[in-house]
């Protein structure tokens, strides 16, 4: 339709590629992740990204630990797993290449 | 005045104000519908849960400890509706594949005794806090004696094994697991 909505559905697109780069850099919880986003293209809210964050446990790209906390009850702290590890380095592999084909095609 | 109700957030108790919880209330049923087709729905709804506790704490003045709509419906905005991520091959695979119904079996995580309510409410699939209230009904009109009820399904229904992924158990349903569990023990010796 409009030129807004398609640059939304590419981020939201993007969105699961982002977050894995996010928890890539270390163990975080969901405050942490939303915190990185914050401010950029891909800033989202607790209830887009635990959706999220919980189909990527499903399909083994992350997993999480509890632990506790200084305020209130355990948190859950997410990692990549193995897989998630390899599944992110595709996904960036595959995007340079997109990258680079778009560069080609010219401008 | 405001009524002050105990909501249960995460199976956490805050109080928070009548008008407060009935919107916490409509928020939190439509995401549930949200993620009727999610099978980490129940998770995914306690993760919400205690994201609306820790921002309604966070903007709460000092001292202040009951939640009013002042810090409930920004925090709600903060959060954002629910959105589902689009299904995929693996996801859908998955949805496909898992059982309709899990067995019963007690669940000491996130129990407030045994877990006999949580264990029916999984199998059943209904809300564990309608068992509850259930069970604290039959109790009252039954002057105490539903506990021999309560009592016998504990040793009846199987312990779910603990998940390290989830909370430890409370004190005391791990107690009780432990008590049920040796004297489940003594039981079979004695028929042996």
């Amino acid at each position: 339709m409009t030129r807004e909505n398609n640059l939304s559905a590419m981020k939201k697109g993007l969105l699961e590629f982002v977050v894995l780069k996010v928890v890539g850099t270390g163990q975080l919880y969901a405050a942490d992740i939303l915190g990185r986003l914050d401010g950029t293209e891909f800033a989202t809210q607790e209830g887009t990204l635990y959706p999220l964050l919980s189909k990527l446990r499903r399909e083994g790209f992350v997993h999480y630990e509890w632990q506790e906390s200084s305020l209130g009850p355990p948190r859950k702290y997410y990692r990549l797993t193995p897989e998630g590890r390899g599944h992110l380095d595709t996904l960036d592999l595959y995007w340079k290449t997109i990258d680079r084909t778009l560069a080609e095609l010219g401008r | 005045m405001q009524r002050v109700i105990h909501a249960g957030l995460n199976r956490n108790p805050y109080p928070i104000e009548e008008d407060a919880y009935a919107r916490l209330e409509t928020y939190l049923a439509e995401s549930a519908a949200a993620l009727a087709d999610d099978p980490d729905r129940d998770e995914i709804l306690l993760d919400l849960e205690q994201a609306v506790a820790d921002q309604c704490r966070r903007r709460q003045p000092p001292q202040a400890s009951v939640i009013t709509l002042q810090e409930l419906l920004p925090a709600l905005e903060e959060i954002g509706p629910v959105r589902a991520p689009s299904a995929d091959q693996v996801g859908s695979k998955e949805n496909t594949d898992a059982p309709t119904r899990v067995s019963l079996q007690q669940i000491s995580q996130g129990a407030w005794v045994s877990g006999v309510c949580l264990g029916l409410a999984r199998h059943l699939r209904v809300e564990v806090t309608l068992l509850r209230v259930i069970a604290a009904a039959l109790l009252f009109f039954t002057g105490g004696a539903a506990l021999l009820l309560y009592g016998v399904l504990m040793l009846l229904m199987p312990f779910a094994p603990l998940d390290p992924q989830l909370a430890p158990a409370r004190k005391l349903p791990a107690k009780l697991r432990e008590w049920t569990e040796a004297l489940r023990g003594k039981l079979a010796s004695v028929a042996r």
